[in-house]
């Protein structure tokens, strides 16, 4: 049975998803949420997914949500197709996860909360607090000029390798100049490293909503 | 050489991987980092975690920051000492997968929410800062949401990844043991599944240990 990707269209996480099912060439059945009409909320959806969020895989019966989760599980699953997006050596694994921590801890907690408050508020008829929006940004800026000095040495977060890690950044990134904020791009080698993502094929695809390849 | 623990004995960050370091059996030698003296901010640290923060540890030269992916680290490397299946084997993809939702949900769910009221009614509080009660009135409201899927997830297994016990559930311990501190205690008492896997965690000895701040196994 193919897997199926619930998730919305538009959204952030379920983007995250999609770009790692391309680069590890897997085609998946997408199953599209409306959230203006609660469906992400309603008693069959929060079955699987009690968080009442999106995305969540259907593997067979298996479920997964945890957008990151869902990546590590395809990456981990089709580990000999497509793009390697995982290291196996112990030492290259713990870097690995240290960048994956850095973009939890580090970027998405100011980006993914900037966004929402820039971007989607505003979509859902709510009023933007541009002070909280500038603290955010001032604070991301400040670890993006961290990002700076790491990116200056090596050509991704991890190592020299592309891993999942790097990919984990793509949407909120991707949302910055939206949010307000030049950000990446006033960086050079964050500029370089990002912008290295956004022209990949996988990102390409998914960039301005999603669509079904199996 | 043995394992160096860059960190603050009472930091939540520090005190994560230092249970870990318990729980596998790996004996570390703790150097304790000055915070009030922000030697953390200062070049001889920054060298080691750009970021500047604690912790990061040195293991015969292979420096890695992050709590929890030292914490992973350990777990992978040790794999064979200590307590067993902290992370599921590569082998089982499937429960390493359920770890990894477990993971996330942590970060995402809980600690996002929960590190907002450690801030606000300890930290600035500490620093002679006044707490903003609207943020904290926000973060209590989100965690309420959320704790009550928890709740929901522990009656039916004893851990969050299923029925045994993973880095996912350890890595909650320091900010959950802050919400106590913080006169919120009852986020976790008010809901007997939570309550009941929360209090097993805190009653392991790795955590026994550790909980009045960490000191050096080596």
């Amino acid at each position: 049975m193919v897997l199926t990707l619930v998730g919305s269209p538009i959204s952030t996480c379920t983007k995250r998803v999609v770009a790692v099912f391309l680069e590890k060439q897997v085609p998946f059945k997408f199953v599209p949420i409306d959230f203006t009409k609660g469906e992400h909320k309603a008693p069959a959806f929060m079955e699987k997914q009690p968080f009442g969020q999106v995305p969540y895989l259907d593997d067979d019966g298996y479920i997964i949500y945890e957008s990151r989760a869902i990546c590590r599980y395809i990456a981990e699953k089709y580990a000999d197709q497509g793009t390697p997006l995982f290291p196996t050596d112990l030492k290259a694994k713990g870097l690995f996860e240290q960048a994956a921590s850095i973009e939890q801890s580090n970027f998405d907690v100011y980006a993914s909360k900037a966004a929402y408050e820039a971007v989607f508020k505003p979509n859902l008829g709510l009023v933007t607090d541009k002070s909280v929006v500038d603290s955010l940004i001032k604070q991301l800026e400040q670890k993006l000029d961290v990002y700076e000095q790491i990116l200056s040495k090596q050509k991704y977060l991890a190592g020299d390798e592309l891993t999942l890690a790097d990919l984990f950044h793509l949407p909120y990134g991707a949302l910055l100049p939206a949010v307000g904020s030049n950000a990446i791009q006033e960086r050079p080698n964050v500029a370089r490293w990002f912008n290295s993502l956004t022209e990949r094929p996988s990102w390409k695809a998914v960039k301005d909503g999603i669509v079904v390849t199996a | 050489m043995v394992l160096k623990l860059y960190a603050a004995p009472q930091s939540t960050a520090s005190l994560r991987v230092a249970q870990v370091l318990h729980e596998k059996n790996v004996p570390f030698e703790f150097i304790p980092i000055d915070l009030r003296a922000k030697e953390q901010k200062q070049a001889q640290h920054t060298e080691k975690n750009p970021f500047g923060q604690v912790p990061y540890i040195d293991d015969d030269g292979f420096v890695l920051y992050e709590s929890r992916a030292i914490g992973r680290y350990i777990a992978l490397k040790y794999a064979g000492q200590g307590t067993a299946g902290l992370i599921p084997d590569q082998s089982d993809i499937k429960a390493l997968a359920l770890f990894e939702q477990a993971a996330s949900s942590e970060f995402a769910n809980f600690e996002v929410h929960a590190a907002k009221i450690a801030y606000e009614k300890l930290f600035k509080v500490r620093l002679g800062f006044p707490t903003n009660e609207e943020v904290v009135k926000g973060a209590i409201d989100q965690l309420n949401v959320k704790l009550d899927v928890y709740e929901g997830i522990l009656g039916k297994q004893a851990y969050l990844a299923g029925s045994e016990l993973t880095l996912a559930d350890l890595y909650h311990i320091p900010f959950g043991t802050r919400l106590y501190r913080a006169g919120l205690g009852d986020l976790i008492d008010s809901r007997p599944n939570v309550a009941k896997w929360f209090n097993s965690l805190l009653a392991r000895p790795s955590w026994v240990t550790i909980k009045d701040g960490i000191t050096s196994t080596a």
